[in-house]
């Protein structure tokens, strides 16, 4: 394999992609506000206004296709993540899942739309941020409806054990709702948007080195890419996915926080 | 309704799971630490991913 590298690219060997390759350079000047993920941040902001006020505005009875559209994404968040999993308060947190998932999937899909081509939640903040809001919003919920004692001592006391075991899974419950619950749910999103950029530059990148290498080198560059092809696709489908199951485990904390009992 | 309880159990155990670990497992670590042995590590993990187990069945096993 050593070999292979050296015969390739005129003896500078290959250089893998790492962790670096996230830490983008400020884009004007240098003002650290204006690096590449923050820009893309906003853009989706806009990107996402923007589509949904264009298919909202001239609402009509037969939709066009834009507002089809619109209504779908719209529908799909509001049924089968709200009235699904929430019940019958659904409607209040309807915003909020709807934003999480629009936000979340169009900085996630930035990742394979060319030109763009970097998921802005591989940079472990933005997931963090996002964690946090719906860390708030899910407890604050549970406290205002159940009052502060009870609502914690539903977490800590899971009935039907004797006392003493409480020793045991008191701190497991209140791990899992304040530490491992607001963790999992950003670490996921970054590490899947961070793996997926990473497994696209590889291929791409390592298709590009090959190409300019010896012939025979060549001749295997056009597998490496149409396997980084193959992968966009893939990416793609891991993207809509994770920008599902974020707003999923939200919908899931804030229904717990609801319901009366466990 | 399934599918929502469905969902919460799979996403729910695999929250208790690594709280159960990570919690326990964090006591035994900071033990072995504290009175430099080597066993409480894994006495807290065991005990914790036990008791997750337990917290699971509590919860989802019983219906």
């Amino acid at each position: 394999m050593r070999t292979l590298f050296l015969l390739s690219g005129e003896g500078e060997g290959f250089v893998p992609p790492s962790s670096n390759d996230f830490e983008l350079p400020p884009a004007f000047g240098d003002n650290a506000f204006t690096t590449k993920p923050i820009l893309l941040v906003f853009l989706s902001v806009i990107l996402v206004s923007v589509f949904f006020l264009l298919s909202s505005r001239k609402a009509a009875v037969v939709p066009s296709k834009l507002q089809f559209a619109g209504e779908s994404i719209y529908g799909f968040v509001r049924n089968d993540l709200g009235r699904e999993i929430i019940g019958h308060e659904f409607m209040r947190f309807v915003p909020y899942l709807f934003t999480l998932f629009t936000f979340v999937l169009t900085n996630n899909i930035f990742g394979i739309v060319p030109l763009l081509q970097f998921p802005s939640m591989s940079r472990v903040s933005f997931p963090y941020v996002l964690a946090i809001f719906t860390f708030i919003v899910f407890h604050y919920v549970g406290i205002r409806k159940q009052g502060i004692g009870k609502y914690l001592k539903d977490i800590m006391f899971m009935p039907g054990v004797p006392k003493p075991v409480y020793i045991l899974l008191t701190p497991i419950e209140l791990a899992t709702f304040f530490l491992v619950r607001p963790l999992t749910l950003s670490l996921r999103l970054f590490a899947n948007m961070f793996a997926g950029h990473l497994l696209l530059l590889v291929f791409i990148l390592g298709g590009d080195h090959l190409f300019k290498g010896v012939l025979g080198l060549k001749l295997i560059s056009p597998f490496a890419f149409a396997f980084g092809i193959g992968l966009t696709f893939f990416e793609f489908m891991v993207q809509c996915l994770q920008a599902y199951i974020f707003t999923l485990l939200t919908a899931l904390y804030i229904a717990g926080a609801l319901a009366d009992e466990h | 309704m399934a599918a929502k309880d469905e969902s919460n159990a799979l996403w729910s155990i695999f929250g208790y799971l690594l709280s159960g670990m990570l919690f326990w497992g964090g006591v035994g670590y900071g033990l072995d630490k504290w009175l430099n042995k080597g066993f409480f590590l894994l006495i807290g993990l065991l005990l914790g991913i036990g008791a997750a187990i337990y917290l699971v069945w509590l919860r989802f096993g019983k219906e």
